[in-house]
């Protein structure tokens, strides 16, 4: 099914852009819903992913606007918010282990990153896009996306600076 | 050109053969430059290797649910000429549009899919059991059905098949291309209903609209269904 084929692309960037809350499946799911109201207009000028993925960054980017600086929602207690990602276990192995936190490390940092920075690093780094379907995406001139993503990964490299030994 | 926009588009994979020339030399004299580097791809390659969060069980129900409450917008534009008529009489329920070239190539993909089938003496592309491997030594294993998928795309560089057989993964199903601009593949199936598409060059997702049988997503999109069973001698 259609859905099934771009749900996880989709509920890849709401999570990402939003934080694994519930916030990021109701946009995803959000996104679906717009993107079948208007599925008559679409004209092939693009790919069919790349307009869910527009649709979906056009959709977290209302939903960061209404949030205020620093909230933090009721419905999705810190434990809670990490469900959805892979879970740990007693017998994970030290090597997984060490994989997991520092994943783990890296979607905070990518949290952490202003949302300019965040929405064109995960495309770029995350999605694995080309700065011309990104540029078609998000609206903005390749060279724009550059520098964001070049602040992106620098800012990065400085909060997960502290791991270098561990990767 | 200054080293750090070299940096950040030798992560980026721009770099000409001469300018990686001039970076490369630049690392052998630069022991924090190399710091960087390095730094910069693991991180790429870190984020490349993120797992994907889990679509919460139930994602697509809900989305359905959502979606068939939900009428879409009208279509902008309505198909004119004989082939564009006949598509849109056929696809009435689809909202995805197909030009002219398209529905030409798929009128070719079913008269040949409706072909294949008569060939096999089958109503649907079912094999017969025969096709199954025998039973014997080793661990028992369910039958399987031969189904033959064919689709005509002449113009294709690559056809792929996506659905319910392959995790909707078009790359794990290849089709061979034969003559007459035909595309091919084999595929041994368990007993079962299984939908899917054919994916054309990568990034163009087609439907079967002579399949027997149809879904409706509720997205506006149908697949083609396929109802794999076993001949009845082995019932």
């Amino acid at each position: 099914m259609l859905i099934s084929r771009h749900a996880p692309s989709v509920f890849s960037v709401t999570t990402r852009m939003l934080g694994p809350a519930a916030d990021a499946e109701d946009v995803a799911q959000d996104t679906f819903v717009s993107a079948y109201k208007a599925l008559p207009r679409f004209q092939f000028e693009s790919k069919f992913s790349t307009w869910l993925y527009r649709i979906a960054v056009n959709k977290c980017t209302d939903v960061l606007r209404a949030r205020r600086p620093g909230h933090v929602s009721l419905d999705s207690p810190e434990g809670e918010e990490m469900a959805a990602w892979p879970a740990v276990d007693d017998d994970t192995p030290h090597e997984e282990l060490e994989r997991i936190e520092l994943a783990s490390e890296l979607e905070r940092g990518i949290q952490a990153l202003p949302p300019l920075y965040r929405e064109s690093f995960v495309l770029k780094h995350v999605e694995g896009l080309g700065y011309d379907e990104m540029s078609d995406i998000l609206g903005v001139p390749r060279d724009t996306l550059k520098m964001r993503v070049y602040k992106a990964r620098t800012l990065l490299c400085r909060s997960l600076s502290h791991l270098a030994g561990v990767r | 050109m200054k080293n750090e926009e070299l940096v950040q588009r030798f992560v980026d994979q721009e770099l000409s053969a001469e300018e990686r020339i001039q970076f490369v030399v630049a690392l052998g004299r630069d022991q924090a430059l190399r710091e960087r580097v390095l730094a910069l791809e693991q991180l790429v390659l870190d984020a490349t290797k993120l797992p994907r969060p889990l679509v919460p069980e139930g994602f697509a129900a809900r989305v359905l649910e959502r979606t068939a409450a939900a009428k879409p917008a009208a279509p902008a534009l309505r198909r004119t000429g004989t082939w564009g008529r006949l598509i849109d009489a056929l696809w009435a329920p689809r909202a995805l549009q197909w030009n002219l070239a398209g529905a030409a190539a798929v009128a070719c993909v079913a008269l040949i899919a409706v072909g294949a089938v008569v060939a096999t003496g089958v109503r649907r592309p079912v094999a017969s059991v025969a096709d199954a491997p025998p039973a014997g030594s080793g661990r028992a294993q369910a039958p399987v059905v031969l189904v033959r998928l064919v689709v005509v795309q002449p113009d294709a560089r690559v056809v792929q098949a996506a659905g319910d057989f392959n995790g909707w993964n078009p790359s794990r199903t290849p089709l061979e291309q034969t003559a007459d601009g035909a595309w091919t593949v084999t595929l041994p199936l368990e007993p079962g209903r299984y939908e899917y598409q054919f994916v054309v060059d990568g990034d163009r997702w087609i439907g079967d609209p002579f399949a027997v049988e149809q879904s409706n997503d509720g997205f506006g999109s149908r697949n083609a269904v396929l109802d794999v069973r076993l001949a009845e001698a082995s019932l």
